[in-house]
């Protein structure tokens, strides 16, 4: 019973942590560059969710389209910060940007609520649902449901629009792109677009049940990190089942041992993988062409 | 005594060394003026954070890879001063020591595996080390203190005699600011920083070279971590507590701010930017807390705009004003005689696939000293995989490199180029700042041993060492007919120009073999000629030379044998004459010979 408990919690925060690493995956895909601010921007959808929710005293479920719709404009505001003055500079270059975007974030929400955890509306109100003796949080159940509902919408945008396909072909050779007349700026400002937003989603998401703190996200992209190595450099639904993996093995070590042992093994973990299969990562690796 | 005038005026005429002086001394001024202990306290943090910025200019300035574990050495001196001196009640001679050697053993430890990584994936990592170090510090009570830390840490004692703080222990920071700066400088003024330049713009170049670049990585990353444990040790006889804190990301961005605000690769910079911005929230106290949003902004700020930081743009600056007179070119010295006698090429069944594609099939060839082969084959047939492959920029699937005796597979690229096989690149280097004619001394510096440590040591030796591989460089230069450019700067050249300084960059490595993609594109006829009458000379001096050429014209002139490839084998192998004639080398470049249906 407890097991079935942990493991429907385990998958309300690995369908939260899927929507970071999706949006992750999905700007690393288009830019070869990875935004280390994806954390802070899904602290920063929690925070908009929170300051939204008393001029609309509605259910979280409907503050939705709102966070999704002010998080994508601040995903293109990050891409015209950070990103495309860099175009013509190394990798690393928008690692730093994205890290200096976060501190600004993270130190703007600070002054904005204050340093002590708030919480976000609950997405269809508290409480507990009793299905033939099993009880489940509420909170969880929705979680669980809007997080797979924007993961396929956001799988049927990529694999069956046009958009989806310009995405894609922008996102694997962003020249051939351009040859054949897509926009591929545009395309990668989407990606950053449709990234913050899938990462505002979870900052909502997440905001009830485990509250949101200034520096809370610079966990997450961690995670989001470790999720998309796990799954397979640019593979979307890789990193969806690297975010489920890890929310279970975070869920059971912490239920078992501690938080502590936890995020430890994680890290381990992290380690483990770039010792191991380093090669396998180096997609974009500098190789002069013949 | 007229000569040491001299010499200090023009010390202080070059660059930015009289402005940097003058700070140098606003600095102390203000020290000794500023009176408060609490301005003397930020000023010895200030002290501190220079000391680590300045080690983490080793390997993100000079090395160009994004640590994020600066932040964790430094975490890590400080916590063996802490726990030593706290709970231990070690003294100073004993802590500070072992708190140097503390982060340098973690940086070792943790090279082997994560130094390899590239970019983003070393900077992840380095993360990933911070965030275990971080739980053990919090969660190893009875040791660290927990989250509380530990307190009581006893001062610095030297020569018997508990240092006072305010401005004693204030003037001792400095000084060993002071002190490493000075070794910071004297590492990387000579080879190191032109092998540096070269690792950090074009690693590719760097490997062509024969620099090692691991090994600079390497000997980068423990400096860091060098610095860190000694400013860890320092700040924690500061504040006289130690606790998470100190391994906390925020620490971490501290550093990689002050960084890139000061000037990256830049000493002043790091001692700048550090001042800066350890007194950058006294200065905004008065927009309160939020002042932490304008240090991310201002981060922001300098990465895009000004990507040198504040000394890099005083640098421009100077240039714009005082535009500097290139240098005198040196004298050119010959290259010492090689010793070994000259050696065969034999490539034995060589292949490589890239995702089900054979790029290069089973291709075995041989050249002699002297010799020069022509390889040719339409775009996509393998020549530049094949390069690459004796060059060891990619490691075969099967088969053979031997040059001599010697095996060469899967050693790597820069161990080939040092063995004595140079090359071109298609589209030669990147290097943007630096001069044609030290991007040729790099190489003469990687095949010496100019660079190994102990010789960087050396001041004196060292500097001569330079001036012989410039001396050497600029006779490469004058074999390709490109002295005349030799103090310019690489970017600046056109490309025809610049290929050739690439040349010379490969012989400078002295190389048995000479293995060179497209030289002559992008020259016009008489340029051609030229070129081929030199490599001519060069291979009349026992060079083997292979050149990726589509132009046969140029080969005609120029080789005496050409080897064709088609889909990575070898289709045709013959004089030149007989190659233009061979009917199937057509069928390959014009899908059909004349006169034949297709």
């Amino acid at each position: 019973m407890i097991a079935f408990q942990l493991l429907i919690n385990a998958l309300a925060l690995g369908a939260a942590y899927a929507l970071v690493a999706l949006g992750f995956v999905l700007i690393l895909n288009a830019t070869g560059a990875v935004n280390f601010a994806q954390g802070d921007l899904v602290m920063a959808g929690g925070y908009v969710a929170i300051a939204l929710a008393p001029l609309l005293p509605v259910p979280a479920l409907l503050l939705l389209p709102l966070v999704l719709l002010v998080m994508a404009v601040l995903g293109l505001l990050l891409s015209a910060l950070a990103y495309f003055p860099l175009l013509a500079r190394p990798p690393s270059a928008v690692f730093i940007s994205t890290i200096a975007v976060g501190i600004v974030l993270q130190n703007g929400a600070n002054a904005i609520f204050g340093a002590a955890p708030r919480a976000a509306p609950p997405l269809l109100g508290a409480g507990d649902l009793a299905l033939g003796g099993i009880v489940l949080s509420r909170q969880s159940v929705a979680i669980i449901a809007v997080a797979s509902l924007l993961v396929l919408v956001q799988h049927l945008i990529i694999s069956r629009t046009q958009f989806g396909r310009a995405l894609r072909a922008t996102a694997q050779d962003r020249e051939m792109a351009r040859a054949i007349g897509i926009g591929a700026n545009a395309m990668i400002a989407a990606s950053f677009a449709l990234g913050a937003a899938l990462a505002g989603a979870a900052g909502l998401l997440l905001a009830n049940q485990f509250f949101v703190t200034p520096t809370a996200g610079s966990d997450l992209v961690v995670k989001a990190y470790i999720a998309v190595a796990i799954g397979g450099w640019g593979s979307l639904w890789g990193a969806v089942a690297g975010a489920l993996l890890i929310a279970v093995f975070e869920v059971g070590v912490s239920s078992v041992l501690s938080y502590t042992a936890a995020a430890a093994g994680l890290y381990a973990a992290l380690l483990a993988i770039l010792v191991i299969r380093p090669q396998g990562f180096f997609g974009e690796a500098a190789q002069r062409r013949a | 005594m007229k000569r040491l005038r001299d010499r200090v005026t023009a010390w202080l005429g070059d660059g930015l060394n009289a402005p940097l002086l003058l700070g140098a001394f606003a600095l102390a001024a203000y020290s000794l003026l500023a009176g408060s202990s609490y301005s003397l306290r930020l000023m010895s943090v200030a002290g501190v954070y220079a000391l680590l910025t300045l080690g983490y200019q080793f390997i993100f300035g000079q090395a160009g890879a994004l640590s994020l574990a600066q932040g964790t050495f430094f975490g890590c001196g400080a916590y063996v001063t802490g726990i030593l001196g706290s709970q231990l009640g070690w003294g100073f001679s004993a802590t500070f020591p072992l708190s140097l050697l503390a982060p340098v053993l973690l940086a070792g430890l943790v090279a082997a595996p994560v130094l390899r990584l590239e970019s983003h994936y070393f900077a992840l990592a380095t993360l990933g080390i911070g965030q275990v170090m971080l739980l053990i510090a919090v969660h190893w009570q009875v040791v660290t203190g927990g989250a509380n830390g530990l307190a009581g840490i006893p001062g610095i004692v030297l020569f018997g005699a508990t240092l006072p703080r305010g401005l004693p222990l204030l003037a001792t920071i400095w000084g060993i600011v002071a002190f490493a700066a000075l070794f910071a400088r004297l590492l990387t003024c000579g080879a190191w920083g032109l092998a540096f330049t070269v690792v950090r713009e074009d690693p590719l170049a760097a490997a062509a070279s024969g620099i090692d670049a691991a090994a600079l990585r390497f000997a980068a990353f423990l400096l860091s971590a060098l610095y860190a444990g000694a400013a860890g040790a320092l700040y924690v006889h500061t504040i006289l507590v130690v606790s998470p804190e100190v391994l906390e990301f925020p620490v971490m961005v501290a550093v990689l701010t002050m960084a890139v605000i000061g000037g990256r690769a830049r000493i002043a910079g790091a001692i700048l930017g550090a001042v800066l911005l350890v007194h950058l929230p006294e200065w905004l106290r008065f927009v309160g807390g939020t002042y932490l949003v304008a240090y991310g902004g201002a981060l922001l700020f300098f990465i895009v705009l000004a990507p040198d930081g504040l000394v890099g743009a005083a640098e421009l600056l100077l240039a714009r004003l005082r535009p500097a007179r290139p240098g005198v070119p040196p004298a050119a010295i010959a290259l010492p005689p090689r010793v070994a006698c000259a050696p065969v090429l034999a490539i034995d069944d060589l292949a490589k696939s890239f995702g089900g594609i054979a790029a290069v099939a089973g291709v075995s060839l041989s050249i002699a000293p002297g010799e020069i082969v022509g390889l040719i084959g339409p775009n996509g047939s393998g020549k530049t995989t094949l390069v690459n492959l004796v060059t060891g920029l990619y490691r075969p699937d099967r088969g053979a490199v031997r040059l001599g005796e010697r095996a060469l597979a899967g050693l790597p690229p820069a161990a080939i180029a040092r063995a004595g096989i140079g090359r071109t690149f298609q589209n030669g280097n990147s290097l943007e700042a630096m001069s044609a004619l030290d991007s040729v001394a790099t190489a003469r510096l990687a095949v010496g041993a100019a660079l190994a440590f102990r010789r960087v040591l050396r001041p004196v030796a060292s500097r001569r060492t330079l001036a012989l591989a410039r001396g050497e460089a600029m006779h490469c230069l004058e074999l390709l007919g490109v002295a005349a450019v030799a103090m310019q700067r690489c970017r600046a050249l056109p490309y025809g120009t610049r290929r050739r300084v690439e040349i010379a960059r490969a012989l400078a490595l002295q190389p048995a073999v000479l293995l060179l993609d497209e030289p002559a594109a992008g020259l016009d006829g008489a340029e051609q000629d030229d070129l081929a009458r030199r490599l001519g000379e060069l291979a009349q001096g026992g060079i083997a030379i292979l050149v990726i050429e589509h132009n046969m014209d140029f080969l005609m002139g120029l080789a005496q044998r050409i080897v064709c490839l088609d889909r990575g084998r070898v289709l045709a192998v013959g004089t030149p004459a007989a190659i233009r004639r061979d009917p199937d080398v057509l069928t390959a470049y014009l899908g059909a010979a004349p006169g034949q249906p297709a």
